[in-house]
């Protein structure tokens, strides 16, 4: 009861503080007046009475302030005060306050943006429902080469999961999809496809929001054909007909019946415009593990169980695929959780970014204790004055922690907007669809996050200048106006080597990457790159499975292309150099290795791609128009192909496959991702089988571009003015129903080949940069402040004979100390932290000279920089007056 | 000042304040000249002093205020003893007959 009477009281005070002060006043002047008036009617005047009065009473502020200081609520109040207290000396500072919120924004800032992807990538749950339920299924080897990965299935193995393991309901996807042309009433719109089968949008729990899910009637192999739209194609493309599903839509050239329309912003992990039954089996495109599978977990089952099932159903499988590629290794399979197999690539590079990210917020750290030991060393009068005026230990503690508080506040409340900024900057530079996530938020998580970071920053170099506190002793600090400052200097000296070890080791580890970038980058592409427009068209339509239609349209619109000015050579290929190829099994069907079974890259190709792409000929022909059908099937085999399977021995007129495929020539190695050799590189060279796109077989042509879309190459002598333009005109005029998909020069294929490299090095290079920067900063920090600190000692020199220079050097060597020491242990550091790199560097080893050499020139430089700049203010010191002024 | 030095003399104050107003409401004025009859000049009671212990005893609950005329017609605030008052200096007396008798004995046992 009296506690809550208490309360209203402190309440009344706080908010109605004016009419409590009014009281008080009126209360305190009506005690002056009865003073006043005893004092008049003792026989005093009346003036002489007042200031009589007046004396009595003490002071009616004093008396105010005392009686203030009793009243419930006084210590929130005193907060207020504190705060306000705070907040001036945050302004009279500004300098100060600036280099705290700017380094605070901008470490907070880094920070929040990379968590907002590892939280995307990480935390976040996937869109669905229950999706914890939601799995994929990886492959486990242990032997002599152990791996665990993400492992794509064939249509055995499919068939296996979906009969015999009860546990789970599973889906798989097409792993390739090339798109598919839909003819709409504007045109025929290409459009992204998925290839899916019956069960997928119950696994996922996407409900269409017209119509149904596809069957397993529509999902057997030739059944009935179906598709399925996106809300999106379906509001843009069909304007929204309610009554679609039932109506039939060419796609590929082929009536489709609509079964289904998704609900809006419906996500999969395709994200495609439409989707179409997979129509999965053992042979085709189920005879090679070509399927993605996603698996949900039925009720009352558990992934142990799941697990056992899903060994046991493929033992066989395992075994097989033991003896063929790992002889004497185990295989065994096993469930994750779907989210962490779609991120699992992308998780150690998030979480080694957020390592970089942490080490900059220890490095501002660094700064900000810096920065704030000055501060608290130039306000160390200020607190002694006000402690030996009777200001607790506490009180002068608090304050200080109530700044830090502020700083953190404004620091961080910055540091989000910096992040917010930084993490759309750093989305623009990912390539599209890089991240496996439909959007990167800044969420409640993330924000909490920037908030806690910034919080704790603030407690890390706010603790330091409190734990100066204790050393202040009162005496013999206002007997003396020296300040014992070689200790805290040499502090300072300890942090700034500290920043600068870690900014070494981000230096280094960016100058890795740059060299693997530069070296990727300088690959020798084995063509001239340069002058080249490619165009993509889907050519996965029904008129289009038949071979000779298919060789008339690369007949015809070559050479219609052929006829636009300036174009100097086209070809087509199905991939072009820097784009993965189709792998294939062929056998070696004359020399030496005769019948071994190898498996190669393979690309079907028209006369002139070679000569459009200027892919040296190395011996005997390329294709020409005299390839046909109908004469004698023949191969063109690159440099690594003859290296791999003929001893680099000339394979001319060697033959390949039952048909006895002639091999009639040899060209040099172009640059591509590796496919079938089983490396890391993102780049490489790899044994490439080459046919005439006019011997392609019909089964061959049908699931290739499924797959696949054929690039249209065309050199032209100089730039053409709205070339694609033109091309899509020469293709319309041989079929107007065949759109091209997109235009892409071979630096943009170059650029997606080696897009993790350029994204790995953008965001490094930022953050050793912002690393430097913060390092220089707080050297520049420590050199000004010893300037000023240290004016008296200055003039003295100079006033004694000592040049400026030498003065310069002097103070400028406290600087350069802490930047040698903070590189020697950098480099020590970065002995065991550049190891852990290996396996994203390509073309340099870990220890690299050149890398390491360029550390060290960009430390130098900076450190330079920093130490001058600030030491350039004795050049204006004039001895006289300084020692004057003190 | 140690606490318990601050406290006997809180408590002093207290209990002149609360005693004298066991027969009426006063004004602050009024208070310290009663006081200082009371006490018959032997303490003087400072506004410093009296003002902060008014609002803090107000605030406790022990009096109640309100604005009324002075004999000379002037707007005073008037205190007077609230029943958990009344409670209070009935305690603070006990307890300082407590405190009188036994630091009379132990200077009579000293002496």
């Amino acid at each position: 009861m009296k506690s809550f009477f208490l309360m209203c009281r402190a309440l009344k005070n706080l908010f109605k503080k004016e009419k409590v002060e009014r009281e008080l006043e009126s209360e305190l002047r009506a005690y002056v007046e009865m003073v006043t008036d005893e004092k008049v009617t003792a026989g005093a005047s009346a003036q002489e009475a007042r200031r009589a009065a007046l004396a009595d009473l003490g002071g009616i502020e004093q008396v105010k302030q005392a009686v203030r200081d009793h009243r419930a609520g006084s210590s929130i109040d005193r907060l207020w005060g504190d705060l306000r207290y705070g907040w001036r000396q945050l302004l009279r500072n500004p300098g100060f306050t600036a280099a705290v919120v700017v380094t605070l924004a901008l470490s907070v800032g880094v920070n929040t943006a990379i968590f907002s992807i590892v939280n995307a990538l990480i935390l976040k749950s996937l869109p669905y429902p229950e999706p914890d339920r939601l799995g994929t299924v990886f492959m486990r080897v242990q032997g002599s080469v152990s791996s665990d990965a993400f492992n794509d299935i064939d249509g055995e193995q499919w068939e296996l999961l979906r009969d015999e393991v009860p546990s789970v309901t599973g889906a798989i996807t097409g792993g390739l999809s090339s798109g598919v042309n839909l003819k709409a009433s504007a045109g025929v719109l290409f459009t992204h496809a998925g290839r899916i089968s019956a069960h997928y949008f119950d696994v996922l729990g996407v409900r269409p929001a017209l119509g149904r899910n596809f069957n397993e009637d529509e999902d057997r192999p030739l059944g009935p054909k179906a598709v399925i739209l996106s809300y999106e194609l379906w509001r843009n493309v069909f304007h929204g007909d309610t009554n679609i599903v039932g109506k039939s839509i060419q796609l590929k050239d082929e009536a489709h019946t609509v079964v289904g329309v998704l609900p809006e912003r419906a996500t999969t992990p395709l994200n495609a415009d439409i989707y179409t039954p997979l129509q999965p089996s053992r042979d085709g495109e189920g005879g090679g593990a070509n399927f993605d599978l996603i698996v949900r977990l039925r009720d009352g089952a558990t992934w142990q169980q799941a697990d056992a099932e899903i060994n046991r159903a493929w033992a066989n499988r395992a075994l097989r695929y033991s003896k063929q590629y790992h002889p004497g290794s185990k295989i065994s399979f096993h469930t994750i959780p779907l989210q962490k197999g779609e991120t699992v690539s992308l998780r150690p590079k998030a979480l080694t970014l957020m390592l970089a990210a942490g080490l900059i917020l220890l490095i501002a750290c660094g700064n900000l204790a810096g920065l704030t030991i000055v501060r608290t060393t130039r306000r160390t009068a200020e607190i002694a004055t006000r402690m030996a005026l009777g200001a607790s230990r506490w009180h002068v503690q608090r304050q200080l922690w109530i700044e830090n508080l502020l700083l953190a506040i404004i620091g961080g409340a910055f540091g989000i907007g910096v992040g917010f900024l930084a993490l759309r900057g750093l989305l623009s530079l990912l390539p599209a669809d890089y991240l496996p996530v439909s959007g990167v938020p800044m969420d409640g998580r993330v924000l909490a996050f920037a908030l806690i970071v910034s919080l704790l920053t603030s407690v890390l170099f706010g603790m330091l200048p409190v734990l100066t506190l204790r050393g202040i002793d009162l005496r013999s600090f206002l007997g003396s106006r020296t300040i014992a400052g070689a200790e805290r200097l040499r502090l300072r000296q300890v942090l700034i080597a500290g920043e600068v070890a870690l900014t070494v080791v981000l230096l280094a580890a960016t100058g890795l990457l740059i060299r693997t970038l530069i070296h990727l980058q300088t690959l020798p592409p084995g063509f001239n790159p340069n002058g080249v427009l490619t165009a993509k068209a889907s050519m996965d339509e029904a008129r289009y499975r038949n071979p000779a239609e298919f060789d008339r349209l690369m007949r015809e619109t070559r050479t219609a292309i052929e006829q636009i000015p300036g174009v100097q050579d086209v070809g087509v290929g199905l991939t072009v150099p820097y784009e993965r190829a189709l792998n294939n099994v062929t056998k070696i069907a004359s020399g030496p290795q005769t019948g071994e079974n190898i498996l190669t890259g393979e690309v079907y190709v028209t006369p002139g791609y070679f000569e459009t792409l200027q892919v040296p000929l190395l011996a005997g022909r390329s294709f020409n128009d005299s390839d046909q059908r109908s004469s004698h099937p023949v191969a063109v085999v690159n440099r690594s192909f003859i290296r791999k399977f003929f001893g680099g021995a000339n394979p001319v007129g060697q033959t390949l496959d039952k048909a006895g495929t002639t091999i009639i020539g040899v060209v040099e190695d172009v640059t591509l991702p590796p496919h079938v050799n089983s490396v890391n590189d993102p780049l490489g060279t790899e044994p490439t089988v080459y046919i005439p796109a006019s011997q392609a077989d019909a089964r061959f042509i049908s699931v290739v571009h499924v797959w696949f879309q054929p690039s249209w190459i065309v050199r032209t002598s100089g730039s053409i003015e709205g070339l694609p333009a033109q091309m899509q005109r020469a293709l319309s005029s041989i079929d107007p129903g065949l759109p091209f998909s997109g235009f892409y020069s071979m630096k943009d294929y170059q650029a997606k080949a080696i897009a993790t490299q350029r994204v790995e090095v953008a965001l490094l290079s930022a953050m050793a940069g912002l690393a430097l920067l913060l390092s220089a900063l707080g050297i520049f920090a420590l050199i000004a402040n010893i300037v000023v600190q240290r004016s008296r000692e200055i003039g003295i020199r100079i006033a004694l004979g000592a040049t400026v220079l030498q003065v310069m050097a002097n103070v400028a060597a406290t600087g350069v100390r802490s930047s040698a020491a903070g590189l020697a242990l950098g480099l020590l550091l970065c002995v065991g932290a550049l190891r852990t790199m290996r396996s994203v560097l390509f073309g340099v080893g870990v220890y690299d000279l050149p890398s390491i050499a360029g550390v060290v020139l960009v430390l130098f430089v900076v450190t330079a920089l920093a130490v001058v700049i600030p030491t350039l203010r004795i050049t204006g010191t004039d001895p006289a007056s300084t020692l004057r002024e003190q | 000042m140690s606490p318990k030095q601050t406290n006997l003399l809180q408590g002093t104050l207290d209990l002149l304040i609360l005693n004298s107003l066991s027969t009426g409401e006063l004004h602050g004025l009024g208070i310290s000249r009663r006081i200082d009859q009371i006490t018959k000049g032997t303490f003087v009671v400072k506004p410093g002093s009296l003002f902060p212990a008014l609002h803090r005893m107000e605030e406790a609950g022990w009096l109640s205020a309100s604005w009324g005329e002075s004999e000379n017609n002037r707007r005073a605030k008037y205190y007077r003893l609230t029943k958990s008052g009344r409670a209070q200096l009935a305690v603070e007396t006990e307890q300082w007959n407590t405190i009188a008798v036994a630091i009379a004995n132990a200077l009579n046992a000293t002496a």
